[in-house]
C-alpha cells in the first residue's frame, strides 16, 4: 500500500496527515443566507478510508459542512457556497457534475433514523434500484451483502417483507447505513447517526463503523467525546463556522495544538 | 395561593371541562342521530314499495234471490254500492253497508227472453251490451255517481238503456242467439261483434250516420270459435278457437275490416280472453288451466305479431273468467273450480291463489279504483275483497331487471316515469339511473382525476412558493364556485361552442401531449448547464406557451382537416362511419363540468397529503442519488396514498352526489349507452326533475325516494371504504 505523505497548505493547521487524501474543502464558505457565514474559509482534508470525527459545540457548522459534501445543502432555497469541495480531486460544485451519481458515491446517513415505509428489503434495495438496477437477484445479493455489512442480518433475514417501521431504533439505523451501503458508496457521511440511540445500539453502530473503515472513507458528526475518541481515526474541532483544528485523534484527545480544542475536550465549555 | 383557592379553581376547571364535553358530545350524537334520521326517513318512504299484494275478505253475504241467475255484478268506486244483473235483464243497487236496495230497474226484455252474453264496453264508464235469446242486442248504460251535501257523500245510481238492435231475426224454425258479444265504443263508433247461433262471426261499426255490417266467418274457415275480444281503441278483434288458435282482425278502418294474423296459441281451446288496459296485451286462459300474455311487437320481418311474453300459474281446471284492473296490469284469473288467482301482467307473477267460495263464481269485478273485488258465486253468495297493492307496478325486477314492456322488442332496462295517458304504464328501471351516475362519475373523474393530481403533485413537489400561493388560493376560488353556476355555463354556454368547435377539440386533446412530447425532446436537446441556469417556474410559463401553441395550432387546423379527413363535418361523418350520434349536451360536457367541481376537492386534499410527506423520507431519497421525480413517485407518492386515495373518494362521493351540474349540462335521458357524445340521467339529477311532478305517496314519489335511499348507500359506502383503505393505506406508508 502506498502512503503518500501529504503536507496540508492550511496555515492553522501544520500537522501532517499520511494517508491519501479523498475529499478536500479549499476556502470553502457557505452562506444560508447572504452575507452571513456560516463555514469560513474551511480548508480541510480528509483522508481516505479512514473514520474523520467532526467535534464542536452546537451550531457550530458541522452538519453544514458534512452536508457540503454530497450537496444536501443544496435542497435550502437561498444558500450557496464559495470555494470548492474537491472529492477524489474533482470539484463537486462543478457545473458538469451530475448531483445523481455524485449522491450515489457519497452516501449519508441520517440523525434521525429515516427508513421508508417500505419492507425492510425494499428499503435496503431502494438505492440501487433508482441507479439502474433491475435484476432480481443481483438485487437479493446486494442487499444481503449490505445487511451483513451493517450487522443487520441476522436479525432481519426472516423477515425481509415487513415494513421496516416495525424495527426497533437501532434497527432502523442499521437498516438506514445498510441502505446506504447498498449503493456501494466510497464515502459515508455519519450526522450523529447514533445520539438517539441507546448503549447497547450505539455500541453496535460503533462496531458497525469499526467495521467499515475498511473499506470506505467515514465521515461523522458526534457530541459524544469518548465516541469520537473510540471510533475515529481524525478529529476536526469546529468553532462558529471555523475549523480550528484537524489532527489524528490521538493528537486531539492528548495533545491539542489549540487552547480551544484543549477546553472543550476537557469539558470547560460545549 | 391557599389550598382553598386551589380547590376552588380546580372545581372551575372540572365545571368547564364538562360543559365543553356536554357541548362536544351534543354536536358529534347530533351529527349521527340526523344521519340516522335521514336514513330512516328515507327508508320509510319508500318502504311500501316492497309491502307485497293483500287480499282481505271484507264482506260475505247473499243476495236474497237465489233463483235468479246472475251474469254480471260491480262496484262504484268508493266500494259503498254494488249492482247485479241477471239474466231476465234486471239490474239491481244496493248499498254494501246494510243492503238497502237504491234502484231497480231494467234493460227491458219481451217474455221469455233471456241474456246469454254480455260485454263490458269500457273499463271506466261501465256501458255494456247484452245479446240475447231472441237476436237481440241491447246497450245500457250504468252509472254510480258520487252527489255531496253538506257533511256526506252518497252514490247515486243511474240506469239507461242506450240502444236496441235487432241483431239476428229469428224464424219459427231457428232461433237468434247471441252467443257470444263484445261490444266497444270509442269517440266514433260504436262496435258490436257477435257469434249467432248458427256459429257465424258477425261485426257491426256504427255511429249515428253510417252502418257497416259484414260477416267475417269466411275467415274462419273449419275453426269453431269459443270467445270473442276486443281492445279499448277498438283496432284489434280477437277471436279465439276450439282449437287453440286465435284470429287477429284488423278494425282500424270500418271500410276495411281483414284477417292481420292467425295463430296456435295452445292445443286445448281458448275459454277466456280479456285485453288489459293500454290495449297491447291480452290475456288468454284455457281449458287446461294455462293463462299466457301476448302483445304485438315488430318482429325481424318488420311486420307486427302477438308475441307470447307473459306466462302464469296454471290454474288446475279450465279459466273461464278474467276481470282485469281499470288502473294497472292486475288482473284476476277464475277457474271452472272456482279457484281465482291475482296476476300483476308486467312483472309476469301470479301474486295470490285463493278460493272464494266452495262453488263456482259467476261473475265478479275489480273496484274502479283497483283496490277491491267483488264476486258472486253460482248459489248468489257475495264476497267483497279489499286488495292492497298499491305499487304493483314496482317490484325488485321491474326496479334492478329488464323487463319487457309492452311495445318493446325484447326485455330492456327502461325508465319513463310518466306518460301522455292514463293507459301509459310507468316503466320503472333504476338501472338507467344508477348508469346515469356511474357514467357521469367516470367521465367527470377521468378528466378531474390526472388533472387534480398532478397539478397537487407539480405545486407540493416542484413549484416555487411564489407559484403555489397563487395556484392554491385559485383551486380555493373554483371550489367556492356554487355547482349550478358551473352547471349553467356548461350546459348553455359552453356546450353550443364545443360542438361548433368539436373538430377543434378533438385536436387539441391529440396536439397538446404531441407538442408536449417535442417539447420535452427538444428541451433535453437543451445543454444541462443552460436548463440548469433556468429559474424555478419558468417551466410552467413554457409550458403554458407550448399550450396556447398547441390550442392555436388544432383551431386553426381544425377546418382544413374536417375538410380533408372528415367531408367538412365531423358530426355528419361519425353519424355514417360509426353510427355514433352527438349530442350537444353530452357526457364529455358534463365530464368536463363536473371535474371542474371535483378537481378543488382532489387537488386540495391530495395537496395536503403530499406536502406532509416528511423532508426526511425525501432527504433520505435524495442522498441515495434518487432524482427530484424518481423521489416524488417512489417515496413522496407512495406515502402520500392514503390521502391521495381519500382524495379522490371525497372527490368520487361528490360527483356521484352533485345534481345541478349533471341536471344542467346533459339532456338527461335515461339510456344506457356508454358513448361520450351523448347524455345520461343520473339518479339525483333524476330526483330533482321528478320529484314536483310525482304525486306524495303514489309509486314514483317512493321510487324516488329509493332512489334517494340508494344514493345515500352508494356515497356512504363509498366514504366508509374509502375511509378504511386511505386508513390502511396510511398505517403501512405513513407511519414516519
Ligand atoms: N436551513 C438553515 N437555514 C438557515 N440557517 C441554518 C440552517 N441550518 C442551520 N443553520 C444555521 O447554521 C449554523 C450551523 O448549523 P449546523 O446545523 O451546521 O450546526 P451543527 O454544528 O450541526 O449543530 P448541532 O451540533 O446542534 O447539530 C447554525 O447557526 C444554524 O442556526
Ligand atoms: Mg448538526
Amino acid at each position: 500500500m502506498v502512503n503518500m505523505k501529504t503536507t496540508l497548505r492550511d496555515n492553522n493547521l501544520d500537522t501532517k496527515v499520511s494517508a491519501k487524501t479523498i475529499i478536500e474543502t479549499i476556502d470553502l464558505d457557505f452562506y444560508y443566507v447572504p452575507e452571513e457565514k456560516a463555514l469560513k474559509t474551511v480548508n480541510l482534508r480528509i483522508p481516505e478510508k479512514k473514520v474523520t470525527a467532526f467535534i464542536g459545540p452546537s451550531g457550530c457548522g458541522k452538519s453544514t459542512l458534512l452536508r457540503c459534501f454530497n450537496r444536501m445543502n443544496d435542497l435550502i432555497i437561498g444558500s450557496y457556497i464559495e470555494g470548492s469541495v474537491l472529492i477524489e480531486g474533482r470539484n463537486i460544485y462543478d457545473k458538469q457534475v451530475r448531483l445523481e451519481e455524485l449522491r450515489n458515491k457519497v452516501g449519508m446517513v441520517f440523525q434521525k433514523s429515516n427508513p421508508f415505509p417500505m419492507s425492510i428489503w425494499e428499503n435496503v434495495a431502494f438505492g440501487p434500484k433508482v441507479n439502474g438496477v433491475s435484476s432480481k437477484s443481483e438485487l437479493d445479493d446486494i442487499v444481503e451483502s449490505a445487511l451483513k455489512q451493517a450487522d443487520l442480518w441476522r436479525e432481519v433475514n426472516d423477515r425481509m417483507d415487513q415494513s421496516a417501521l416495525d424495527l426497533s431504533g437501532g434497527q432502523q439505523q442499521r437498516l438506514c447505513i445498510a441502505r446506504t451501503l447498498a449503493n456501494k458508496p466510497s464515502i459515508i457521511l455519519m450526522d450523529e447517526p447514533a445520539s438517539a440511540l441507546d448503549p447497547i445500539s450505539t455500541g453496535k453502530i460503533e462496531e458497525t463503523i469499526e467495521e467499515l473503515k475498511k473499506e470506505y472513507t467515514i465521515v461523522i458528526v458526534t457530541h459524544n467525546m469518548q465516541q469520537a475518541a473510540r471510533v475515529s481515526d481524525y478529529t476536526a474541532f469546529m468553532m462558529v463556522g471555523e475549523m480550528v483544528e484537524f489532527d489524528q485523534t490521538n493528537t486531539i484527545f492528548t495533545n491539542p495544538k489549540k487552547k480551544l480544542t484543549e477546553e472543550y475536550i476537557t469539558g470547560r465549555f460545549g | 395561593m391557599s389550598i382553598s383557592t386551589n380547590e376552588q379553581f380546580r372545581k372551575k376547571v372540572d365545571r368547564a371541562n364538562k360543559t365543553a364535553r356536554i357541548i362536544i358530545s351534543f354536536g358529534g350524537y347530533g351529527v349521527i342521530i340526523s344521519i340516522i334520521f335521514i336514513l330512516l326517513f328515507l327508508m320509510y318512504q319508500s318502504l311500501p314499495l316492497s309491502f307485497s299484494v293483500s287480499i282481505k275478505e271484507m264482506l260475505s253475504f247473499s243476495y236474497d234471490k237465489p233463483d235468479k241467475r246472475i251474469i254480471a255484478i260491480g262496484l262504484d268506486q268508493y266500494q259503498e254500492v254494488y249492482y247485479v244483473l241477471n239474466d231476465k235483464g234486471y239490474v239491481e243497487f244496493y248499498r254494501l253497508s246494510d243492503k238497502v236496495l237504491l234502484l231497480r230497474d231494467s234493460v227491458g226484455l219481451n217474455k221469455d227472453e233471456k241474456i246469454l252474453s254480455i260485454s263490458k264496453g269500457d273499463y271506466l264508464k261501465d256501458r255494456f251490451a247484452v245479446g240475447t235469446n231472441s237476436g237481440r242486442i241491447i246497450q245500457a248504460e250504468i252509472r254510480m255517481l258520487p252527489e255531496y251535501g253538506k257533511q256526506d257523500r252518497t252514490i247515486v245510481p243511474h240506469f239507461k238503456v242506450k240502444d236496441i238492435y235487432q241483431a239476428e231475426i229469428p224464424t219459427d224454425s231457428i232461433p237468434a242467439h247471441i252467443e257470444e258479444l263484445v261490444f266497444r265504443q270509442n269517440d266514433d263508433y260504436d262496435f258490436y261483434v257477435w257469434i249467432n247461433h248458427a256459429q257465424e262471426l258477425m261485426l257491426r261499426i256504427t255511429d249515428d250516420y253510417d252502418e257497416y255490417r259484414k260477416d267475417l266467418t269466411e275467415f274462419l274457415g273449419e275453426s269453431k270459435l269459443t270467445k270473442l275480444e276486443m281492445d279499448y281503441n277498438a283496432e284489434k278483434l280477437i277471436a279465439g278457437t276450439i282449437s287453440g288458435e286465435l284470429f287477429w282482425f284488423d278494425i282500424s278502418d270500418p271500410e276495411e275490416v281483414y284477417l292481420k294474423d292467425n295463430w296456435k296459441v295452445s292445443d286445448t281451446p281458448v275459454s277466456s280472453l280479456a285485453f288489459l288496459i293500454g290495449s297491447n296485451t291480452i290475456i288468454i286462459g284455457n281449458t287446461d288451466g294455462q293463462v299466457t300474455g301476448y302483445f304485438p311487437t315488430r318482429t325481424l320481418d318488420n311486420v307486427f305479431r302477438f308475441m307470447p311474453v307473459y306466462s302464469f300459474d296454471t290454474h288446475a281446471a279450465a279459466v273461464e273468467q278474467i276481470y282485469i284492473s281499470p288502473r294497472n296490469r292486475t288482473f284476476l284469473t277464475i277457474d271452472s273450480h272456482g279457484k281465482a288467482h291475482l296476476n300483476y301482467s308486467t312483472t309476469n307473477q301470479t301474486q295470490i291463489e285463493f278460493k272464494p267460495f266452495d262453488n263456482t263464481v259467476q261473475a265478479g269485478a275489480i273496484a274502479p279504483k283497483s283496490d277491491g273485488i267483488i264476486l258472486i258465486d253460482s248459489k248468489n253468495q257475495i264476497g267483497h275483497y279489499k286488495l292492497e297493492d298499491e305499487h304493483p307496478e314496482a317490484t325488485l325486477q321491474t326496479l334492478f331487471g329488464k323487463v319487457w314492456y309492452e311495445g318493446y322488442e325484447k326485455p330492456e332496462f327502461v325508465w319513463q316515469s310518466t306518460g301522455g295517458s292514463d293507459e301509459f304504464e310507468p316503466k320503472f328501471s333504476l338501472i338507467p339511473l344508477i348508469f346515469g351516475t356511474l357514467k357521469g362519475t367516470l367521465y367527470a373523474m377521468l378528466f378531474s382525476i390526472p388533472l387534480a393530481l398532478l397539478a397537487a403533485i407539480y405545486v407540493s413537489q416542484f413549484s416555487p412558493k411564489w407559484l403555489s400561493s397563487v395556484i392554491k388560493p385559485t383551486v380555493e376560488i373554483m371550489a367556492a364556485l356554487p355547482s349550478v353556476v358551473i352547471g349553467f355555463l356548461a350546459g348553455l354556454y359552453f356546450s353550443p361552442i364545443f360542438e361548433e368547435n368539436l373538430m377543434a377539440i378533438f385536436l387539441v386533446s391529440i396536439v397538446v401531449p404531441v407538442v408536449s412530447l417535442f417539447g420535452i425532446m427538444g428541451w433535453r436537446l437543451v445543454p444541462e448547464v443552460q436548463r440548469m441556469r433556468m429559474p424555478l417556474g419558468w417551466e410552467l410559463i413554457l409550458t403554458f406557451a407550448l399550450f396556447i401553441i398547441s390550442v392555436w395550432l388544432s383551431f386553426s387546423l381544425a377546418d382544413t382537416i374536417e375538410n380533408l379527413f372528415f367531408a367538412g363535418n365531423i358530426k355528419q361523418w361519425l353519424y355514417d362511419a360509426w353510427n355514433i350520434n352527438y349530442d350537444q349536451r353530452n357526457s364529455l360536457v358534463v365530464g368536463f363540468a363536473l371535474g371542474f367541481a371535483v378537481i378543488p376537492i382532489i387537488f386540495t386534499i391530495s395537496e395536503d397529503a403530499l406536502s406532509n410527506v416528511p423532508d426526511s423520507l425525501t432527504s433520505a431519497s435524495l442522498a441515495l442519488g434518487a432524482s427530484r421525480w424518481q423521489t416524488v413517485y417512489r417515496v413522496v407518492i407512495p406515502a402520500a396514498a392514503g390521502g391521495i386515495f381519500a382524495a379522490v373518494m371525497l372527490g368520487l362521493g361528490r360527483a356521484i352526489g352533485e345534481t345541478m351540474i349533471v341536471l344542467m349540462a346533459t339532456g338527461n335521458t335515461p339510456i344506457l349507452d356508454l358513448s361520450p357524445f351523448n347524455g345520461f340521467r343520473a339518479m339525483s339529477a333524476c330526483i330533482a326533475v321528478e320529484i314536483p311532478e310525482a304525486p306524495v305517496g303514489g309509486t314514483l314519489y317512493r321510487i324516488l325516494f329509493l332512489t334517494a335511499f340508494l344514493l345515500f348507500i352508494f356515497t356512504f359506502l363509498i366514504n366508509s371504504i374509502a375511509a378504511r383503505i386511505s386508513d390502511k393505506l396510511r398505517k403501512k406508508y405513513a407511519r414516519f
